[in-house]
């Protein structure tokens, strides 16, 4: 069973006084283990895909199911549920909880999905071992890097165990040294761990990394390297 | 607040322990017009029946009654008191407030103690005398000189022109007045809240007198009192109303500052209900914060002033035309901090709903990016 199914998702904005059609009638298909990174120009929907399949954001008219439950149909209490169980966000500007420290910020998502203190302890090590920062675990996120944070970011992503990890442009404010040390962390665990990766990006190192490119303009699949590998 | 619970505390204090006392009994109709034959025939044993109830502090029959002060150069309207001197001294403290001469004493015939405001009109001093015009109980017109002895400063100037102090012997002997009986008598409590259950309790015991509490017999204070109690539910009531307002400006801010932080937690997959709760919750503890701060500010600075005192001399005469002291010594009670607290909580979360709803109804995809 594919992790996502996006079935003819259409989004359109009408707040504006010219409607928006941010999506036009998309339809994809991820299974677990992909590291797909979404293309496009400004505005051709990338963001706008990542939230739909985030339960962020309801389509205008489609589906997005995740592992056979469709969430577009979902109450929002139950949605907010869905989301802390299944998916891991990564967010451009870290955002990060300042007052806490990166141990805190990881074990948060743990406690609201009411792990054990053990548990959650266990999985943090785990994890910033992994991230290769063992030793910041009590440091606050503002006397880290930028690449620290957007690590930290991603363990705590990954602190829930979701099905798949979206990250909406991910590596836009870290450096090339920081980028690649990033790509490289989340290649190994996609690797290792067979965790899917759905990025948006502009950034062609993280299209250089990636198994899997979808390339959008205007709301619409215009390139799916899928399709062309299995053409 | 408390400067305004000082003064009228004070002004209370000052009317029941110099003027008043808490109770008075007097012969019905005696007060419409100072008749001096409505009098109280067996004061001495209606005193000695008060005397016996724990809660009287202490007792003092007088004969008052209207009568012209003259000098050479002037007279006057006034207030006679012909008191016994000890039990006077017992139920007020005007002895306390003789800035000139003395309250008595030396057992001297024909004494008077006057008021400063009196003795100012009637260019008098210690030694001087006064020449008293009186009527006597069988309605002829006597003159009598007295020698002012003391000249008293209370907080009320109406009270300082127009009432004097006789022995009563004095008086008794002038006016033909019966030895056992008295105009009023002035009932001293050991505590101000006993004062309407001994009243009533003497209404019963005494049904052909008047009995009246402090509140009727200073009907202005009792007034006043209540005015500065409305106003101060005003003055709290605008406060508070600022108070809230300035709650929500500063969650909001807050909450605006942290939209970033609350789109991820609302992402990542936080219950607006938590969310909710955590707007509510800081709103609450930083207000008690404040609260706690600003209740320390207030108890020290209250403590500070009530015990040294605030002067108004400046404004003396105003202030004494209306009965109030000077020195002001600010007070408030236990009760009205813990209501503040109270209210101050209520306020918080009355306050915090519109930030706290504003953070949950936020778009967590937009808010996540800044938006």
């Amino acid at each position: 069973m594919p992790v996502i199914e996006v079935k003819k998702i259409t989004k359109t904005y009408t707040e504006t006084v010219v409607p928006v059609h941010a999506l036009n009638g998309i339809n994809l298909t991820f299974e677990r283990g992909e590291f797909t990174a979404i293309v496009g120009p400004s505005g051709c929907g990338k963001t706008t895909l990542l939230n739909m399949m985030g339960g962020l954001d309801k389509p205008t008219s489609g589906e997005v199911i995740i592992e056979g439950t469709d969430i577009t149909r979902m109450p929002a209490g139950k949605l907010v549920d869905f989301r802390l169980h299944n998916i891991g966000f990564v967010f451009q500007s870290y955002n990060l909880i300042p007052v806490l420290t990166v141990e805190e910020n990881v074990e948060f998502i743990m406690e609201l999905q009411h792990r054990s203190k053990n548990e959650t302890h266990n999985r943090v090590t785990q994890l910033m071992e992994a991230m290769g920062l063992p030793d910041k675990l009590a440091v606050k996120p503002k006397y880290l890097s930028g690449g620290q944070q957007q690590r930290v970011a991603v363990a705590r992503a990954l602190a829930s165990k979701p099905k798949f990890i979206l990250a909406d442009e991910p590596t836009a404010n870290l450096d090339s040294v920081s980028t690649s040390a990033l790509l490289d962390l989340m290649a190994n665990l996609n690797e290792k761990e067979n965790t899917t990766f759905i990025f948006s990006t502009h950034d062609q190192r993280v299209v250089d990394k990636a198994k899997r490119v979808i390339t959008l303009e205007d709301g619409k699949v215009i390139g799916d390297s899928n399709l062309i590998s299995k053409q | 607040m408390a400067f305004m619970n000082g003064m009228t505390q004070q002004q209370i204090y000052s009317a029941i322990h110099t003027e008043t006392g808490h109770i008075q009994i007097n012969a019905k109709g005696f007060l419409l017009n100072y008749d001096i034959l409505h009098l109280i025939p067996n004061a001495d044993s209606i005193e000695g029946v008060i005397e016996k109830n724990d809660e009287v502090a202490a007792v003092s029959p007088r004969i008052q009654m209207t009568a012209m002060a003259s000098t050479a150069g002037t007279s006057t309207g006034v207030m006679i008191n012909a008191v016994d001197v000890k039990k006077q001294k017992a139920v007020s403290d005007l002895y306390q407030s003789v800035v000139r001469g003395t309250y008595f004493g030396d057992e001297k015939t024909n004494s008077i103690v006057i008021g400063q405001q009196l003795a100012d009109k009637l260019h008098v001093n210690v030694h001087s005398r006064i020449v008293m015009t009186l009527q006597t109980v069988e309605g002829d017109i006597t003159y009598a000189a007295f020698t002012v002895v003391g000249i008293f400063r209370t907080h009320n100037s109406d009270f300082d022109k127009q009432q004097v102090f006789v022995q009563k012997k004095d008086l008794q002997q002038l006016i033909n007045f019966p030895p056992h009986a008295a105009s009023l008598i002035t009932i001293l409590l050991k505590k101000t809240e006993d004062t309407k259950k001994l009243k009533e309790k003497f209404e019963s015991e005494f049904p052909s007198l008047q009995v009246q509490g402090w509140e009727k017999l200073s009907p202005m204070i009792q007034v006043m009192s209540s005015t500065v109690d409305q106003m101060a539910l005003i003055f709290v009531g605008i406060i508070l109303i600022a108070l809230a307002f300035g709650i929500i400006n500063t969650m909001l801010m807050a909450v605006l500052d942290r939209t970033r932080e609350i789109g991820m937690l609302l992402c990542i997959g936080m219950k607006p209900s938590k969310v909710f709760r955590m707007v509510m919750l800081e709103t609450v503890f930083m207000s008690l914060t404040g609260a706690a701060c600003g209740l320390l500010l207030s108890i020290g600075t209250i403590k500070y002033f009530h015990h040294s005192g605030i002067d108004l001399s400046k404004l003396g005469e105003g202030a004494n035309a209306l009965g109030y002291s000077t020195m002001v010594y600010p007070a408030l009670g236990l009760g009205f901090y813990v209501e503040l607290v109270i209210l101050v909580i209520v306020i918080a979360m009355i306050g915090g709903l519109f930030p706290a709803l504003r953070a949950i109804r936020m778009n967590p995809a937009e808010a996540v990016r800044g938006e």
